[in-house]
């Protein structure tokens, strides 16, 4: 039945990206081929096509002064929410892993996180607490930032969202535990469904002795989620 | 300019665009200072329809009251295939792949959500108002403060929230309490920009009370300021329209301030 729908929905595409205002887009594309990669520039133009439908099939009026360039522009802002795609851990951490002496927990908390509901395609954000214990070798700090921007500029989910976060980690520095918690706020069921305004969702991973023993796991809830 | 900017509505032809006064999308030309003072407008006002009530004169004419509705129901049906199509053309040009699990249906899943994030196209203020004014001999200020608001930024498709805070002097009329936020959520349900935003709610609770005056103040946040571009998570946004006395007075506008704030 979906699959049904995804070649219907093939077919209706090819036929709205025919009827749309294309000599219009097609200049502006034309700008972008010359100085980015070509196959990039495609996608960039195939999504702000997708998004001038967008806004005239819901009835605005795409010739107005504000709505101008909104194609293009939702179409980067939507390129940066989802940028996570093309980087990867080896990219960021090779070099800042370091040989320390260290075996006590480094915990990072409030990290700010942003990312897109991958059902509804509608933000969701809040703050990551990171923790781990270190096996004779410890990170950057600013590397656990990283590492959840990698993953959370992605359509997600939160609890693979923070499955992912905690299994990087653990292979990047093989430490005697992780522990992840992720709380936030999301819009698509703050702005719309059933539309509670302060409900937060909580997830967490551990993984290693914050999994295994109970006194670490409580170390680590104490230090992050005092208010 | 004016006409061309009449051609707002989608494939749907059969809809009226309305009187020659270009009302778009709640956005006029001209900015309303005063509460009971006529538009400046090139064409005429055109005949009131019988929708909007015999009790008001064609001299007070008041184009929020004349807006059309730019969508219906069945428009929302009718678009939502080529919506959802447009979304799967997002996700694969995003590098996703739409036929895993967890996105097949999100073509229309967003499509839904979007088409409800703008649902303010398809109400109009007298929907919403019409039987709710009452005449009341009160004239101290009325304030309804802390509306959650939920908008879509206009630029780039993402998300404003913030909150709303309305206060109004009424002259022999007051308002349903629960209207002021009805108000505010027909014009925030729609792409927007936060200064055109407060100016509609002040201009349609000016023009169904003709009060003495009327203060809008919005707080908000952008996501477009806040998840990309700049990146700075705890910027607000704070717009405001004093109108009537409220504009005129500055104790009355610091009365509304102050109560606000506490």
């Amino acid at each position: 039945m979906e699959n049904h729908h995804a070649s219907e929905m093939d077919g209706v595409v090819a036929e709205y990206l025919n009827m749309c205002i294309e000599s219009k887009h097609n200049d502006l594309c034309k700008k972008e081929k010359d100085s980015k990669d070509s196959a990039d520039a495609d996608r960039l133009c195939n999504i702000e096509k997708a998004y001038s439908t967008v806004l005239s099939e819901l009835g605005e009026d795409v010739d107005r002064e504000g709505l101008l360039r909104t194609p293009l522009r939702a179409a980067k802002a939507m390129q940066f929410l989802t940028k996570g795609y093309k980087e990867t851990t080896q990219d960021i951490l090779n070099d800042a892993i370091f040989d320390e002496n260290h075996d006590e927990m480094v915990i990072v908390k409030d990290i700010d996180l942003f990312s897109l509901c991958e059902h509804h395609l509608v933000p969701f954000f809040g703050k990551a607490h990171i923790a781990y214990l270190p096996n004779k070798k410890v990170v950057g700090l600013s590397k656990l930032a990283r590492i959840v921007e990698i993953y959370s500029r992605r359509l997600q989910v939160q609890e693979r969202l923070t499955k992912q976060i905690a299994s990087a980690i653990s292979e990047a520095l093989e430490p005697a535990g992780v522990a992840v918690v992720i709380e936030a706020v999301h819009m698509c069921m703050v702005m719309r469904g059933v539309q509670k305004m302060n409900a937060s969702t909580v997830t967490s991973v551990m993984l290693g002795s914050f999994h295994d023993d109970p006194k670490t796991r409580k170390e680590f809830l104490a230090l992050t989620m005092r208010k | 300019m004016e006409h061309s900017k009449q051609t707002q509505y989608s494939s749907n032809e059969k809809k009226d665009t309305g009187d020659g006064g270009s009302v778009l999308n709640g956005h006029f030309d001209g900015m309303v200072k005063r509460p009971a003072g006529g538009t400046v407008r090139a064409s005429a006002p055109q005949p009131l329809g019988a929708e909007c009530g015999s009790h008001r004169s064609a001299a007070s004419v008041m184009e929020s009251w004349r807006e059309e509705r730019t969508r219906s129901v069945e428009d929302n049906e009718m678009s939502l295939p080529s919506l959802a199509a447009a979304y799967t053309t997002i996700l694969r040009g995003l590098g996703e792949d739409p036929q895993r699990q967890g996105l097949l249906k999100t073509p229309w899943r967003a499509a839904t959500a979007m088409q409800f994030f703008t649902k303010g196209y398809q109400e109009k203020i007298i929907d919403v108002l019409n039987d709710a004014i009452f005449d009341e001999d009160h004239d101290e200020m009325v304030i309804v403060k802390d509306i959650d608001m939920f908008s879509m930024c206009e630029h780039h498709l993402v998300p404003i929230f913030g909150r709303v805070h309305i206060g109004y002097l009424p002259n022999k009329r007051v308002l349903g309490l629960s209207k002021l936020a009805r108000i505010v959520e027909i014009y925030s349900r729609r792409l927007q920009v936060q200064e055109r935003l407060t100016k509609q709610i002040a201009v349609a609770i000016t023009e169904a009370l003709q009060p003495t005056g009327v203060g809008v103040v919005i707080e908000a946040t952008h996501m477009c300021m806040v998840m990309r571009g700049v990146q700075k998570m705890n910027s607000k946004t704070v717009t405001s329209t004093m109108l009537g006395v409220f504009r005129e007075d500055p104790k009355t506008r610091d009365e509304f301030l102050t109560l606000i704030r506490s």
